[in-house]
C-alpha cells in the first residue's frame, strides 16, 4: 500500500512536468514559409473597414491606408523628415487659374481594386457621393460621419472624362489639398456584389491599397494579407501577414509582447520600458504631430488676458521632468509645432523652464505666490492622446503654484471634454463655471489642424474651435492671402509667420509633444515611424 | 412533482419580463448622449440628429421598448451603434466564450473545493482542516482581479509559460481542444475558480461534518462499516446540495467575470460589456445584460428542477 | 464573480427557535471573547479603521502631494516608509487615508442594505399574504442578475463616482438581506409566544418590538457581516474597472489599477493595495465566521 501511494506521488509530480515540456514544444511550432507580424493595437476595436475608419487619426494606419488609398497621399515611409503630400490615385492636381474654386485632378490609369475591378473617375464620383449626398443609394452615414468634418471646402464634384474629376470648394482655400488624405476610395462593384450593405462590406471589403483584407473577427483581431498587384512598387507590404489585435489595456499589451503573442505593440505602458528594453525588445519613437497644451480664453475676465501671465506660465514648467515621468515617452514642446516643422518659423519668445523669469513677470502683473491668481481649468480624465492626463495636469498644477498661479480642476470624461471644447470658451457651460483653459490634445498634422482653426477670427464657436476668441487683424490677413496662396514654399513662409505670432502671444500653455512609441520584438527587423499619426505598415518586416 | 415543476416554471415567465424592463430602463437612465460613441468629436449638428434617427433614440421610451422587446423575442438584439453590427451576433459568440470560461474555471472550482471539503469535513477540527479552511477563506478574501494580475506577471511576463491574453492563437472564432488553446485558459480559469473553490470548500466541509457526526453513522462505524461503504453514504448526502451550490455559482461566474475578462482581455461578455459601458454603446450593453440575465435565469431554472431528481429528501416531499 | 453567494450559503442565519434573553448574548459575547482567531481579525479591523478615521494624526503627511522625483520609491527609502507611487505620493499615507473610502465602500452599503432590507424583510414576514408576496416577489426580479453583473450595470448606467458605487451596491444587498430578514421574522412570527401576544391583542408595533427585532436581528446581523468583504472587493472592483472612485482620491482599488503598470518597476509597492484589501476582507470574512459560529448554539 504505501509503496502504490509513492508511486502515486512519482506520477503526479511527473504530470506537470509533463505539461509543461508538451506546452513548450507546442510553443515552439515550426514556422511556416508566410510571415507573420502579430500587432497589438491600442484600440478598443478594429476600426471601420468600409473605408473611412472611426476612431480618430491614429485608426488611418490599420484599416486606412493598408486597404485603400486616398487621391492624394501622405509620405510616411519616410522617419527622418516631416513627410509631405504625395501623389495617390490622382497622379496630378492643380487649381484652375481662372477660378481657384475649381481643382482638377487627373487620376492614375491601371489601379485596380481588390475585387477585380478597375478604378476611375466613376469610382471618385461614387465615393464622394457615398459620403457627401445623402440621397445616393451608396450613401453611409457612418463613413459620412467620420469624413465630412475632415474635407469640409468640398462643395461639388463632376466628372471630366474616365480619368479627370473636378472638385469645387466653398471658396478659394490653398490648403485644400491636405484634407484629401483623409477620403478613401472604395470599389462601388464590390458594393453592388455584395448586396449593397455597408456592413457587409465590412467583412469583404475592397479597396486599391497595399494590402488586402482576409479575415475579420470584430473586436478580435483583423488580418491583413500582401496585394501583390499593388500599383506602388515602394510600397509593396514586406510582410505577407499582418494581423491586428485591439487590446487597448497597456499593461495587457505590454504582458502580450513579453510573452511573444504578439511581435509589435503600439505605445507601451511608460513604466514597462526599462522592463522591454531589459528584455531585448526595442522602443521605437519619432517626432509625432500632437500637442499637450493648456489653451487659454482670451475673453474678458480671462485672468489669461494679461500676456505676462501667459508667458509666465509657459516658463513655469520643468518640461524634462514630465519627460522623465513619462520614462522619455515624449518631447518638450516649444511651441505648438515641433521645431522641425516647416511650420514652425523663428518665434521671438523662447519657451523654456525659467521659473525667474516667470515669477518675475508675475509681480509685473501684480501677482505673486502670496497672492496668486486664481484660475480654473477643464480637463480629461484619460483618453486617446490625453497621455497620462492627471498626473501630468497635477504637476502643472505644482509647478504653477511655485509661481503665483492657483489652479483649481474640473475633471471630465473626454466625451464630455468635447463638449466643452465644441462650444468655445464664451458658452454658458464654460463661463458659468468659470472655465478659463481647456486641456485637450491636440493633432497637429496639417496646417488646418495645427494652426489655422484656432487662429483664424472666423473659427470661433459655432464655426470651429478657436476656442479662446483669438482675434488679430494681421494674423487674419496673412490667412486671408494664404488661401490664395498655391506654390507649397510660399505657404511653408504664410504659415511659419502664423506660428510665430501665436508662440509670441504665448495663445496657449504647450507642455510636451508625444512621440507616438512602439515596442518591438527582435522578430521585427524592419519598421519606419513616420512623424505623423499616419503610418505606413507596408514598412514592416519580420524574420 | 409534477405540480412543483409547473409551477417553477410558470414563475420563470413574469420574473423574465421584469428582468427585460430593468434591462431596458437601466440604460436610459444613464446620462449622455447615446451618440457620442459615433459621432467625431467636431461631427455637425445634422449629422447627429440624422443618425439619432436611423437608431430610434428620438422617440418615447415606452415606444422604444415595446419595440425593443418585440425584437428581441424575434432575437434582433438592434444593432451597436459604435460598430454597426447586429448585437444578437456579438452577444452570442461572446456568451461562448463567457461559458467556456465559466465552465472550466467552476469545474475547476467544484472539483478543487470538493477535495478540499471533504478533507477538511473528515478530518474535522483538525490540522488538515484548518488549513484547508484556511485555503478557503483566502478563496473568498483575495480580490481576484488583483491575483490574475500577479498570476500574468509571474506565469506570463517572468517565466513566459503561460499566454497572458486572449483566447487562443486564432481568436476565439475558432476554438478547438487543444493544447495551443488550452494554454489560454489556465490562468484565466484558475482566477476565477477560486471563490467558487472557497464556497465550495465551506459547503462540503460542513456537510461531511454533520453527516458523518450523525448518530447512525457513527453507529455503523461502531459495527465496522468501512471506510469506503461511509464514504459512498456521505457522498450521496452531500453530492445534491454541493451540486446544486456549484449551479448557482456557475450563474454567478457566468453573470460575474467581467473583471476576470477585463484582466486578460478574454474576448466574453464581460469584456464586451465594458466596452459598451465605456463606449456608451446602449444596444450593446442592453442586449449583453439581457442575454446574460437570461442565461442566469435559465441556469437557476435548472438547477431547480433538477434537483429533485437527484435530491431524495426533496422527492419525498 | 460569485462572491455574493459566500453569503449565501454559508450564513444560513440560526433559526430563532428560542427566544434570546440577555443570558444568550453575554454568551455570544462571552465565547466571541474567548476565540482569539475572531479577536485578532477584529484587532486588525479596529487598527485599520481607528487608522482611517485618524489619519491625518497618525501620518501627517498630504495624501495628494506628488513629487515627480520619488515616483515609484522603493519601500524603506528615506521618508516614504511604504515607498512612494507612480506619482510620488507617499504609499503609507495613501493607504491609510484610503482605508477612509474603502472602509466605506465596504461598510456603507452593507448599513443601508441592513436597514432598508431588514425593514422590508420584517414587514412582508410580520405581515404575510399578500403584502409579503408582492414586497418578496418584486425583490426577486433583482435575483434574477448576478450580483456582479447588476452593480456593474447600476454604475455603469449611474457613471463612475464614490456615492453611484454606494448605491449600486446597495440594490445588491437590499433583496438579499431583505430575504434573510423574511424568513426568519416569518418563524419567528409562528413561535407559539408571539402567537400569544397576538391573540391578547398587543399592537403590531409593541409586538415586533419586543418580539420579533430581538430574535431577528442576530441573524440579519451575522449575514450582513459577511456581506461587509463582498461589498469591499466588489466595491473596489469597480473602481478597478473605472466605475467607482474618481482619481486622485486615495481608494484601495483604484490605487491598484494606477499602480499596475509598475508592477516591473516595484513590485513590492504595486502590490500593496491589492494586499490591503485581501487582509482586509479576510478578516471581516473570519470576523463573520466567529461571530456565526459564537451565536450558533449548537456548535
Amino acid at each position: 500500500m504505501p509503496k502504490k501511494l509513492r508511486d502515486l506521488f512519482r506520477w503526479l509530480a511527473a504530470l506537470p512536468l509533463t505539461v509543461v515540456i508538451t506546452i513548450q514544444t507546442i510553443a515552439a511550432a515550426p514556422a511556416t514559409a508566410e510571415t507573420v507580424a502579430r500587432y497589438g493595437i491600442s484600440m478598443a476595436d478594429i476600426p471601420l473597414t468600409t473605408g473611412q475608419p472611426d476612431r480618430g487619426a491614429g485608426a488611418y494606419q490599420f484599416t486606412g491606408h493598408t486597404l485603400y488609398d486616398p487621391l492624394i497621399a501622405w509620405e510616411a515611409n519616410v522617419g527622418d523628415r516631416p513627410g509631405k503630400l504625395v501623389p495617390g490615385l490622382a497622379t496630378e492636381w492643380k487649381p484652375d487659374a481662372k477660378d481657384p474654386n475649381r481643382w482638377v485632378f487627373t487620376l492614375r490609369k491601371g489601379v485596380k481594386f481588390h475585387d477585380g475591378s478597375t478604378f476611375n473617375a466613376d469610382a471618385v464620383i461614387w465615393n464622394l457621393a457615398k459620403v457627401l449626398d445623402d440621397k445616393s443609394p451608396q450613401f453611409d452615414p457612418k463613413q459620412a460621419a467620420q469624413v465630412r468634418p475632415r474635407i469640409p471646402s468640398v462643395a461639388g464634384y463632376r466628372k471630366i472624362d474616365a480619368f479627370t474629376v473636378e472638385i469645387t470648394t466653398k471658396e478659394p482655400n490653398s490648403l485644400f489639398p491636405y484634407e484629401l488624405p483623409w477620403f478613401l476610395i472604395s470599389s462601388p462593384a464590390q458594393f453592388e456584389a455584395i448586396g449593397r450593405d455597408w456592413d457587409k462590406v465590412a467583412s469583404h471589403p475592397s479597396g486599391t491599397g497595399p494590402f488586402k483584407l482576409d479575415k475579420l473577427v470584430p473586436r478580435e483581431r483583423a488580418e491583413l494579407v500582401r496585394n501583390p498587384d499593388y500599383w506602388d512598387p515602394q510600397r509593396r507590404p514586406q510582410t505577407d501577414r499582418i494581423i491586428l489585435l485591439p487590446i487597448p489595456d497597456a499593461l495587457t499589451r505590454t504582458n502580450a509582447l513579453l510573452t511573444g503573442q504578439v511581435d509589435i505593440i503600439e505605445a507601451p505602458a511608460p513604466d514597462t520600458v526599462p522592463q522591454l528594453e531589459k528584455s531585448g525588445f526595442r522602443i521605437v519613437k519619432n517626432v509625432t504631430p500632437h500637442v499637450w497644451p493648456y489653451h487659454f480664453s482670451l475673453l474678458p475676465g480671462s485672468p489669461w488676458q494679461d500676456i505676462r501671465v501667459r508667458k509666465a506660465a509657459n516658463l513655469a514648467i520643468d518640461r524634462s521632468a514630465i519627460v522623465a515621468l513619462l520614462n522619455g515617452l515624449a518631447t518638450p514642446a516649444k511651441g505648438q509645432l515641433d521645431p522641425s516643422s516647416p511650420w514652425f518659423g523663428k518665434p521671438s519668445f523662447d519657451i523654456r523652464y525659467d521659473p525667474d523669469e516667470a515669477r518675475r513677470l508675475m509681480k509685473e502683473a501684480g501677482y505673486s505666490k502670496d497672492k496668486p491668481l486664481k484660475a480654473k481649468i477643464i480637463i480629461a480624465q484619460g483618453g486617446t492622446g490625453q497621455m497620462l492626463s492627471l498626473p501630468m495636469n497635477e504637476f502643472v498644477q505644482q509647478s504653477l503654484a511655485e509661481i503665483g498661479i492657483d489652479i483649481d480642476f474640473e475633471v471630465v470624461e473626454l466625451e464630455n471634454l468635447y463638449l466643452h471644447w465644441r462650444a468655445g470658451a464664451n458658452a454658458e457651460m464654460n463661463k458659468d463655471k468659470g472655465i478659463t483653459a481647456i486641456n485637450l490634445a491636440y493633432v497637429t498634422a496639417d496646417p488646418f489642424y495645427a494652426l489655422v482653426r484656432f487662429m483664424d477670427s472666423h473659427y470661433v464657436a459655432p464655426n470651429g474651435v478657436n476656442w479662446g476668441w483669438y482675434k488679430d487683424d494681421a494674423v487674419d490677413a496673412i490667412l486671408a492671402k494664404n488661401k490664395t496662396t498655391f506654390d507649397t514654399r510660399r505657404q511653408d513662409e504664410n504659415l511659419a509667420r502664423i506660428h510665430e505670432y501665436m508662440v509670441n502671444n504665448a495663445l496657449m500653455l504647450w507642455v510636451v509633444h508625444d512621440v507616438n512609441p512602439h515596442a518591438l520584438s527582435p522578430r521585427v527587423k524592419g519598421f519606419v515611424q513616420a512623424q505623423h499619426w499616419f503610418q505606413d505598415l507596408t514598412t514592416i518586416r519580420v524574420e | 412533482m409534477l405540480g412543483y415543476l409547473l409551477k417553477r416554471l410558470t414563475y420563470t415567465v413574469p420574473i423574465t419580463l421584469a428582468v427585460t424592463v430593468v434591462c431596458f430602463l437601466l440604460v436610459h437612465i444613464a446620462p449622455g448622449d447615446p451618440l457620442n460613441a459615433v459621432a467625431p468629436a467636431d461631427a455637425p449638428a445634422e449629422v447627429v440628429e440624422a443618425l439619432k434617427a436611423a437608431y430610434g433614440f428620438d422617440r418615447p421610451l415606452p415606444v422604444q421598448y415595446a419595440k425593443w422587446l418585440g425584437r428581441a423575442v424575434a432575437g434582433d438584439l438592434g444593432r451597436s451603434v459604435a460598430t454597426g453590427r447586429p448585437v444578437a451576433g456579438e452577444v452570442l459568440s461572446a456568451v461562448g466564450n463567457t461559458l467556456l470560461l465559466a465552465v472550466v474555471g467552476g469545474a475547476a472550482g467544484f472539483l478543487g473545493g470538493t477535495l478540499l471539503g471533504c478533507l477538511a469535513g473528515y478530518f474535522h477540527k483538525t490540522r488538515i482542516d484548518r488549513v484547508a479552511s484556511a485555503i478557503s477563506v483566502v478563496g473568498v478574501s483575495v480580490p481576484h482581479y488583483w491575483l490574475g494580475l500577479l498570476l500574468t506577471i509571474i506565469f506570463s511576463a517572468r517565466l513566459n509559460w503561460l499566454p497572458a491574453m486572449g483566447a487562443g492563437p486564432g481568436g476565439s472564432g475558432n476554438w478547438t481542444w487543444d493544447l495551443a488553446h488550452a494554454r489560454h485558459l489556465v490562468l484565466p480559469a484558475i482566477t476565477l475558480s477560486v471563490i467558487p473553490m472557497g464556497i465550495i470548500t465551506r459547503t462540503v466541509r460542513a456537510l461531511v461534518a454533520e453527516v458523518l457526526s450523525q448518530e447512525f453513522v457513527q453507529a455503523l462505524r461502531a459495527k465496522g462499516l468501512r471506510d469506503g461503504q461511509v464514504f459512498t453514504h456521505v457522498a450521496k448526502n452531500v453530492a445534491p446540495t454541493a451540486l446544486a451550490v456549484m449551479g448557482v455559482q456557475l450563474g454567478y461566474l457566468i453573470g460575474g467575470s467581467i473583471l476576470v475578462e477585463t484582466v486578460f482581455a478574454w474576448p466574453g461578455t464581460g469584456f464586451l460589456l465594458n466596452i459598451a459601458i465605456f463606449q456608451r454603446d446602449l444596444p450593446l450593453l442592453q442586449g449583453a445584460i439581457l442575454v446574460l440575465c437570461l442565461v442566469f435565469v435559465g441556469l437557476n431554472l435548472l438547477v431547480d428542477l433538477i434537483q429533485p431528481f437527484i435530491d431524495p429528501r426533496m422527492r419525498r416531499n | 464573480m460569485s462572491v455574493t453567494a459566500l453569503a449565501t450559503s454559508s450564513a444560513a442565519p440560526p433559526v430563532a427557535a428560542t427566544a434570546r434573553s440577555r443570558g444568550y448574548w453575554s454568551g455570544v459575547g462571552r465565547r466571541i471573547l474567548r476565540d482569539p482567531l475572531t479577536m485578532g481579525c477584529a484587532g486588525v479591523l479596529l487598527l485599520i479603521a481607528a487608522a482611517a478615521v485618524l489619519a491625518p494624526w497618525i501620518l501627517p503627511v498630504d495624501p495628494y502631494k506628488t513629487s515627480m522625483l520619488h515616483r515609484l520609491a522603493p519601500m524603506g527609502s528615506a521618508g516614504y516608509l511604504l515607498g512612494a507611487d507612480e506619482l510620488g505620493r507617499d504609499m503609507a499615507a495613501r493607504l491609510i487615508h484610503g482605508g477612509r473610502l474603502s472602509l466605506m465602500l465596504g461598510v456603507l452599503p452593507v448599513v443601508f442594505a441592513f436597514v432598508i432590507g431588514g425593514s422590508i424583510g420584517i414587514l412582508a414576514g410580520f405581515a404575510g399574504g399578500w403584502l409579503n408576496m408582492v414586497l418578496m416577489r418584486s425583490l426577486d426580479v433583482f435575483y434574477a442578475f448576478p450580483s456582479v453583473l447588476l452593480a456593474v450595470a447600476i454604475s455603469g448606467a449611474l457613471g463612475s463616482g464614490m456615492s453611484n458605487s454606494i448605491i449600486a451596491l446597495t440594490v445588491v444587498f437590499v433583496p438579499q438581506i431583505s430575504r434573510v430578514a423574511e424568513s426568519v421574522t416569518t418563524q419567528v412570527r409562528s413561535l407559539d409566544y408571539v402567537e400569544a401576544a397576538r391573540m391578547s391583542g398587543a399592537s403590531a408595533f409593541t409586538i415586533i418590538r419586543a418580539h420579533v427585532l430581538g430574535n431577528v436581528m442576530g441573524p440579519i446581523f451575522v449575514y450582513a457581516t459577511g456581506l461587509v468583504s463582498v461589498s469591499l472587493i466588489l466595491g473596489s472592483g469597480l473602481s478597478f474597472l473605472g466605475l467607482g472612485v474618481k482619481p486622485p482620491e486615495p481608494e484601495w482599488g483604484l490605487m491598484l489599477t494606477t499602480l499596475r503598470s509598475a508592477i516591473y518597476v516595484n513590485p513590492a509597492v504595486a502590490a500593496l493595495p491589492g494586499a490591503m484589501i485581501f487582509v482586509t476582507s479576510m478578516c471581516f470574512n473570519l470576523m463573520a465566521d466567529g461571530i456565526r459560529s459564537a451565536m450558533d448554539t449548537k456548535a
